[in-house]
């Protein structure tokens, strides 16, 4: 199935297109969500989220890009509201023990194993995620679709609505951050 | 630190989980069904049947009132009797039996 009769027949609400859709993407979606989120379940609601969002919205698609980029787009969308409204969660949790609510035990977020990463490098790898966590949303996000989904500058352009140099900057700025908090870790 | 910064190179892609497919498609369809719950609300038949609650709750209220009107009309009647009574035994006079002096 080509992009146009992928995209014809989940207008058309079609189950089989519907279908292949997830099973081109998945992975895809999934890997994005989960180096974002850093959460093997959070990770699988936004990837359903997604999916959702792209049968609803495939009307409004107007295809100045790419299928996959606008799923992309969605991903990182759905992923960064997820991780926001974890924090506030935590900012309201934090309220209501300062008034004597909410007992609840505050449980630290344990340290993310990617499932991709070999054996040798989880280590290494697992303080670079938590140094990801981090970084602001773009640079995150830049860094994530490039070294994650491999992602060339201009194809993390597309995604972003912006400029490759634009990239260039976040990218070069993303590594001076993560430099700064590994030094502070190890310090 | 480059080593750190490196770790994530040849690293390969993290799958979805088994039968993602079909727990989406039960997300779906759960999905589905709560909106249908929530739509019977919104037919015409309740719309309709709401709208002449309203109204009937507006006649009560407006004849209602038309009832306490007419009480005090009744009210006001009752007053004009009483003044006049006291009006013939002089009970809303001001003078008093301490004007007594006044006479002489």
């Amino acid at each position: 199935m080509n992009e146009q009769e992928l995209i014809q027949g989940l207008r058309n609400a079609d189950d089989t297109a519907f279908r292949y859709l997830v099973d081109t993407y998945k992975d895809r979606v999934f890997n994005t969500a989960i180096g974002i989120v850093q959460n093997a379940e959070d990770a699988e609601d936004v990837a359903q989220e997604v999916f959702i969002q792209v049968f609803r919205s495939i009307k409004d698609f107007k295809e100045e890009s790419k299928l996959s980029t606008w799923v992309y787009r969605i991903t990182t969308t759905r992923a960064l509201d997820l991780l926001r409204s974890r924090k506030s969660k935590k900012r309201f949790g934090i309220i209501q023990r300062l008034f004597g609510e909410g007992n609840e035990p505050v449980h630290e977020i344990p340290d993310f194993n990617h499932p991709g990463v070999a054996l040798d490098r989880k280590e290494n790898a697992a303080k670079l995620f938590k140094a990801i966590a981090q970084l602001p949303e773009n640079q995150k996000i830049a860094f994530t679709l490039h070294k994650l989904e491999d992602l060339s500058y201009q194809e993390v352009s597309e995604v972003m609505k912006t400029s490759v140099a634009a990239i260039e900057s976040l990218m070069h700025r993303a590594k001076q951050n993560l430099r700064k908090i590994l030094e502070k870790e190890k310090g | 630190m480059e080593e750190i910064l490196n770790s994530l190179d040849g690293c390969q892609r993290a799958g979805a989980p088994d039968f993602f497919y079909t727990r989406l498609k039960a997300k779906m369809e759960n999905g589905r069904e709560v909106s249908t719950a929530q739509s019977w609300v919104l037919r015409p038949v309740y719309a309709v049947a709401a709208l002449l609650v309203v109204l009937l709750i507006n006649a009560v209220v407006i004849f209602s009132s038309n009832n306490n009107s007419s009480f005090e009309d009744k009210a006001s009647v009752d007053t004009e009797v009483f003044q006049s009574i006291a009006a013939e035994y002089r009970l809303n006079d001001n003078s008093t039996l301490y004007d007594i002096n006044q006479d002489k």
